[in-house]
């Protein structure tokens, strides 16, 4: 405890001592998880746009004249990754073909007896999926055809595939970058105190006692840092989403308060962690060379 | 604490040998002068018992402690029973007097209160009392060496050494300082002073070891400065 109290002090002391390091490393933790939380917006949209188009991908299974419209629905929405199962009957499929005709739809009596058939229409949760279940759908002996978008489904996948991989790389190179750029400038910090672990270390302080305070700092960089970087984020992604809903509305973002707090949680605590891991290894790599004799 | 040092040879590079074939014994609570001119490895081998440096050849044993082997983690607790006057002072800049004494106190496990009492006592006693609350710049270099012993005494040590702990002090202060070493070897500790004072050698007259080359050429029991003539 009286070390913990100790490291406290001592972390007030380091920053009020050294405001230009202190103002210089709140900036880089700022810029840094800036740029994470905006590769993190930009890899959430990507696979947000991706499966507002994938919820569009219908599957059209036809029934056979004699098939249970019911039954075909419940087989249907039983199959894995189906999210949502619409019957249509044959009267219903008239009636939309009357309205699609518009003023043409007295046409429709020249057919005499009704010639659609019924059928479900199909909605997945992905593009990877469509194939699997049209697949589904066509070994079921009440169906007779499947209709479905098969290029398209199969490009979309292709693209959602891309962007899960691009969003990962994205978000692995984001921390890979941050931690590197935390764990350089926390060395210099230390760097700046080097005497002063030295003295620390041959008095006969213990490595935790000495490392404790450059950690806090850490820990005190990473904290105020994201809180900042969260901030800036918030309210600049806001009026982008805004100006973006203005000029071009068939796009939409994300913009949701919740993921907001979410992105702003995850932030702050990835930037306590890794600046805690950083300044970690920044000082405890420091006082292995201080206290290795030569 | 007793040291044994038996054929401690320390190099740097190829080239400089610093010591070369030391063999020697202070017993607990001796008071051993170290000295010789520059250069002849005074520094060095207080800088070996204070596992700042290794020997390249030769054991090296105080107390308990193989200073060879010993491992990272023992390190400070041997350091925390090890006082060292360092030549160049070492103080914290950015701490008072006050502060650079107490902070070695709280490193070890004493509160803030213990710490502050402990660092004004030893402060009184090097008298530096009336300018504890004033940073190392504003000090002579005299006042930073008496804040430099003050911080190395204030554990309490079983071993203290000295690099030169006068080298700055007007011969009133270093006699007063001379005095202050003696009664806390009194009290036990083990006192290793390596010094330029011939004055002080001769005034308080302790065992000698003489180092030329990084050679002991003399090791002599209430011995003075320069070889005594009459022995």
């Amino acid at each position: 405890m009286r070390s913990f109290r100790f490291a406290l002090r001592d972390t007030v002391r380091l920053i009020r001592q050294s405001p230009g390091v202190s103002g210089l490393t709140f900036l880089t933790v700022l810029v840094v998880f800036f740029f994470v939380g905006s590769s993190f917006l930009l890899a959430l949209n990507t696979r947000h746009v991706i499966s507002v188009v994938e919820g569009e991908l219908v599957i059209q299974a036809y029934l056979q004249p004699k098939g249970n419209l019911d039954e075909v629905r419940k087989k249907a929405a039983n199959i894995p990754h189906v999210t949502g199962v619409r019957p249509i009957s044959s009267e219903q499929a008239l009636e939309l073909l009357k309205a699609r005709l518009g003023n043409q739809s007295a046409a429709v009596t020249l057919l005499g007896e009704n010639p659609l058939p019924a059928s479900v229409e199909v909605r997945v949760d992905k593009a990877s999926s469509v194939a699997g279940v049209a697949r589904e759908l066509v070994s079921m002996p009440q169906v007779e055809d499947v209709v479905y978008a098969g290029k398209v489904a199969e490009k979309l996948a292709r693209l959602s595939r891309f962007a899960e991989v691009f969003s990962l790389f994205l978000l692995a190179f984001a921390g890979l970058a941050g931690a590197l750029v935390l764990y350089n400038t926390i060395r210099v910090a230390i760097y700046s105190r080097k005497q002063e672990i030295e003295v620390m270390l041959l008095v006969g302080a213990l490595p935790g006692f000495v490392a404790l305070p450059f950690v806090f700092l850490g820990v005190f960089w990473g904290f105020t840092g994201t809180v900042a970087a969260s901030l800036v984020l918030g309210i600049l992604y806001k009026s982008f989403v805004v100006s973006v809903q203005n000029t071009l509305p068939f796009i939409q973002l994300l913009d949701n308060p919740d993921l907001f707090l979410k992105l702003g949680i995850v932030l702050v605590g990835s930037g306590i962690a890794l600046s805690w891991l950083c300044s970690w290894f920044a000082v405890e790599r420091h006082i292995a060379e201080a206290m290795k004799p030569s | 604490m007793e040291i044994r040092m038996a054929g401690v040879t320390k190099t740097f590079g190829e080239d400089i040998t610093a010591l070369e074939d030391v063999f020697l014994n202070v017993p607990k609570g001796d008071f051993v002068y170290l000295v010789g001119p520059t250069g002849s490895g005074k520094t060095t081998l207080l800088r070996i018992l204070n596992r700042e440096l290794l020997p390249t050849r030769g054991q090296a044993l105080v107390g308990e402690y193989n200073l060879r082997k010993l491992r990272r983690t023992r390190v400070c607790h041997y350091r925390r029973a090890v006082g060292m006057v360092f030549q160049d002072y070492r103080l914290l800049e950015d701490r008072s007097a006050l502060e650079n004494v107490a902070f070695v106190l709280e490193a070890v496990g004493a509160s803030r209160k213990e710490a502050i009492d402990r660092a004004g006592e030893v402060l009184d006693c090097v008298g530096m009392w009336r300018r504890r609350f004033l940073f190392p710049r504003e000090l002579s270099g005299g006042e930073q060496q008496r804040v430099s012993i003050a911080r190395s005494i204030a554990n309490d040590p079983l071993l203290l050494l000295c690099d030169e702990p006068t080298g700055n002090l007007d011969p009133q202060t270093a006699g007063e300082i001379m005095q202050l070493l003696l009664s806390i070897n009194a009290s036990g500790t083990t006192l290793l002073m390596a010094t330029h004072n011939r004055y002080l050698v001769d005034a308080y007259r302790q065992r000698v070891v003489e180092l030329k080359m990084g050679r002991i050429v003399r090791d002599q029991e209430r011995g003075r400065y320069e070889i005594d003539e009459e022995l």
